[in-house]
């Protein structure tokens, strides 16, 4: 029937037909002052239904889901929960509802135990005392239903950041929950804790809750949604029976852009070597060998906890290693600090944005200049001209969307907040450019930005280092791809030398 | 974007600064309004200038305690510094140092203490809420055993008279104001390492992975709002012609009122110098006026109390809409 139909409103209409919708938006709209963040939307979410959101950063996704869960209250249209119109103002009115979310940052207390976080605010209370014990067994029962191995006595801080969004999950569906968002769950997920959260969603939708699932990556979405509406530019484009479309209808229903100008790859005659190690060991990683040339991109690709990082951390100076060496431009370094690092040429692009990249409560125009100030700095004084040029130049040539190089980065899109930190080392005249994860919950267009300025880096004589748990990322855009297993360098491949099967046994060490 | 709107937000941005500056500043100047039509000994010149020699000394106090409260940090030692060197200053005075000398090995003093509570926070791992209250009651201790429990008599008249004099008519602790004001704004605002006390206190990893050296603007911090305590203490001994290590009491909780009245936010990478020395006169004037018409002394701390709540609250608000 609805197979194939190739319209997508059709489509929605026939599917709309055959049950009730349990939420219905009519005319939903947001705006902030001048800035038009939704614009006005008709979609109907059908009870049981998996529902994937897919846009770039900054189509509206955010809005969206603000909406559904009361944090932000609308502009206009209207909103029905199974037939009545409702107000949903407050996150407490969505919650009596039933409509809960699950956010990509884990928004839970990290020095409470994971039975206190599955509890909390509804804690199991007896004669006036709390019954942890009780709680603790619950917790630990409903884990073990759900076929996580995670213990629920232990502190959430102990736990992996992708564990973590298990509990948040978990959590969420223990509270009689019948409408369930997710927002980029898989971020920072290695693939079997994804694997335990797509059997958790297909559990909850068999129960009959409505799923919301948002996600930059398109194969999730194909792998577990009903149907699949497109945002762009705070208009909703479509909405498609996820059987009935593809990746590339997908992407040019969100983009207008094909996708093999998202792979941006140019190759460059291999200069000097830049950096190499000898065995180099550290906290997280041992016995690492590699050397990265001028004009080339060296790939690691490993699992979430594979050691990428940390030899990377040890490399710019964070932590120190503890044998092998390290040879810079032919010359051994003990590197030390990451001052060093920098003075010697190495620039760091780090995981972590909110962590670790950004300072979010200031604004552009310092987090863009920060490495650089002691090279503007004037008799001890940074000139207001210099720093300004500077910081204009910067958004100009990144193409940040701000007001302006004084706006907070906190008001930024995520997509934004990335180029910002690739950005701020543009300008400091690095060799060795090391990217950890650059483009994790970064939208497809900036994707593309983003890999466009590595080319221009390589262009320009530089070396870059790139680690990714995307496989197809690493795999189409590096010259020579080491995989990482344990804290070790386990295999390394030219470029399109190994299959992705191959790659990925390699990495899980089957 | 055009560059016109970049400009026209930026310039709100600012001017939303400023707004905050100029309300408070004008909270100022409708206090003393009032209080110069409500009694008649508050428009004097003798009561202005006293008002002047009072806010002073928090005043300096206030900013740097604000360098440090921008890096997420607390310095609740500043009182106690400001006690301990009022006996060192007595001290070498009374035993024929050069005033010049005493001002500088006062100064020291107060840098050897800035820099402990650096290393107790950088090397050691302390909190500095632990770090400054351990100097806080041992520093009042060691001035006691200095002293004996007295207070030591300052006879010098170049020392004690400097506090008493003006210059340019305006009492010359009012000048020290200036004299620190000024540099701290250029310091925190137009150099290097100012900017990196922002950085260290909004993402200290984010800092340090950007290549700023974040021990030694914890250190400079520190440092700084010793060093400042140090200083008011000098000012004080000469105000006052004594040394005794339990003056100054409770200066610490006055200089931390200050600095949040002037916007500095306890979350870190807020904060500037003109807003502490507004607040610090602002304190100062409530004290004053509270006193000339009468008002119960008790009252004083009460009204304190509901100042800060009123104002921190009123700048949350305006931050949220931001």
């Amino acid at each position: 029937m609805v197979g194939t139909n190739p319209h997508g409103q059709a489509a929605d209409a026939a599917i709309a037909a055959a049950s009730v919708p349990i939420l219905e938006l009519r005319g939903l709209e947001k705006r902030y002052g001048a800035t038009h963040a939704l614009k006005p939307a008709d979609l109907a979410f059908v009870r049981g239904e998996i529902h994937a959101i897919v846009g770039e950063n900054g189509a509206g996704k955010s809005t969206l889901i603000k909406l559904l869960t009361g944090v932000i209250t609308r502009t206009s249209g209207e909103v029905f929960w199974e037939g009545q119109p409702v107000a949903l103002a407050t996150p407490h009115e969505a919650i009596e509802f039933g409509i809960n979310a699950v956010h990509q940052e884990v928004v839970l207390c990290r020095h409470l135990t994971v039975a206190a976080n599955m509890f909390l605010g509804d804690e199991d209370v007896g004669f006036g005392l709390l019954r942890k014990g009780e709680m603790t067994r619950k917790a630990q029962a409903i884990l073990d239903d759900l076929g996580f191995q995670l213990p629920a006595h232990v502190l959430l801080g102990d736990l992996t950041i992708g564990q973590q969004q298990l509990i948040a999950t978990a959590r969420a569906s223990i509270r009689g929950t019948r409408f369930l968002i997710f927002d980029e769950p898989t971020a920072y997920l290695t693939r079997t804790e994804a694997a335990q959260l797509f059997a958790l969603i297909r559990r909850l939708k068999e129960r009959g809750v409505t799923i919301v699932y948002i996600s930059h990556r398109l194969e999730e979405v194909f792998e577990l949604s009903d149907r699949v509406s497109i945002l762009r530019d705070g208009t909703l484009v479509g909405t498609r029976i996820t059987s009935d479309t593809n990746e590339t209808e997908l992407i040019s229903l969100m983009i207008n852009r094909s996708l093999e100008q998202i792979y941006h790859k140019e190759f460059f005659p291999a200069g000097d070597v830049l950096i190499e190690t000898k065995n180099l060991s550290g906290p997280g990683f041992h016995d690492v060998s590699l050397s990265v040339r001028a004009g080339q991109i060296v790939g690691l690709y490993g699992l979430i906890g594979a050691g990428r990082s940390e030899f990377v951390l040890s490399l710019f100076g964070r932590h120190r290693k503890t044998g092998g060496s390290i040879v810079w431009q032919g010359k051994e370094v003990d590197i030390r600090s990451e001052r060093q690092a920098m003075d010697l040429g190495i620039a760091l692009a780090p995981e972590s944005r909110r962590d670790q990249g950004l300072c979010i409560n200031l604004p552009v125009g310092f987090n863009l200049n920060l490495p650089i100030f002691p090279h503007i700095t004037m008799a001890g004084l940074v000139p207001f001209s210099a720093d300004r040029q500077r910081a204009d130049r910067q958004i100009n040539d990144l193409q940040v969307k701000t007001s302006g190089r004084g706006a907070l980065v906190s008001s930024l899109s995520g997509g934004n907040q990335q180029k910002i930190v690739i950005g701020k080392w543009l300008n400091h005249g690095a060799r060795l450019f090391i990217f950890d994860e650059p483009t994790v919950g970064v939208d497809v267009g900036t994707k593309a930005e983003i890999y466009r300025l590595l080319a221009r880096l390589l262009a320009e004589g530089a070396g870059i280092i790139l680690i990714s748990s995307y496989l197809p990322e690493v795999y189409e855009l590096a010259d020579e791809l080491h995989v990482f297993r344990r804290g070790e360098d386990v295999a390394r491949h030219a470029y399109h030398a190994a299959s992705h099967e191959e790659i990925l046994s390699e990495a899980i060490g089957v | 974007m055009s560059t016109d709107t970049k400009s026209a937000t930026v310039a709100r941005k600012s001017s939303a600064n400023w707004l905050f500056g100029l309300t408070l500043l004008g909270l100022l100047l409708a206090m003393c309004i009032v209080l110069s039509f409500t009694t008649k000994s508050f428009l004097t010149e003798a009561n202005i200038m006293n008002l002047m020699r009072q806010g002073s000394m928090i005043a300096i106090l206030a900013v740097g305690e604000t360098f440090v409260i921008i890096t997420t940090g607390i310095d609740l030692s500043v009182g106690a510094v400001v006690g301990f060197c009022t006996v060192i200053a007595a001290w070498l005075l009374t035993h024929d140092f050069s005033i010049f000398t005493t001002v500088v090995i006062t100064l020291g003093v107060g840098v050897a203490i800035g820099m402990f509570h650096g290393f107790g926070i950088v090397q050691m791992g302390l909190p500095p809420f632990i770090i400054t209250l351990a100097t806080l009651t041992s520093l009042r201790g060691i001035g006691l055993l200095i002293t004996n429990g007295a207070t030591i008599n300052i006879v010098n008249d170049t020392f004690t008279e400097f506090s008493r004099n003006d210059f340019i008519g305006l009492p010359n602790l009012f000048w020290m104001v200036i004299l620190v004001g000024v540099p701290a704004y250029i310091f925190l605002h137009h150099s290097r390492y100012g900017r990196y006390i922002f950085a260290v206190g909004s993402n200290m990893e984010a800092a340090r992975l950007s290549g700023v050296n974040v021990k030694l603007t914890v250190y400079l911090a520190y440092t700084l709002s010793s060093t400042c305590a140090a200083f008011v203490g000098l000012l004080l001994a000469a105000r006052i012609g004594v040394g005794n290590a339990m003056q100054a009491d409770g200066w610490e909780l006055q200089a931390i009122a200050s600095s949040v009245i002037g916007g500095t936010s306890l979350f870190g990478a807020v904060g500037s110098v003109h807003g502490p020395l507004i607040g610090a006169f602002i304190l100062a004037t409530i004290n004053n006026g509270a006193n000339l018409l009468n008002v119960n002394s008790f009252w004083q701390r009460i009204i304190t109390g509901l100042l800060i709540i009123l104002i921190v609250y009123f700048d949350q608000l305006r931050r949220r809409r931001g």
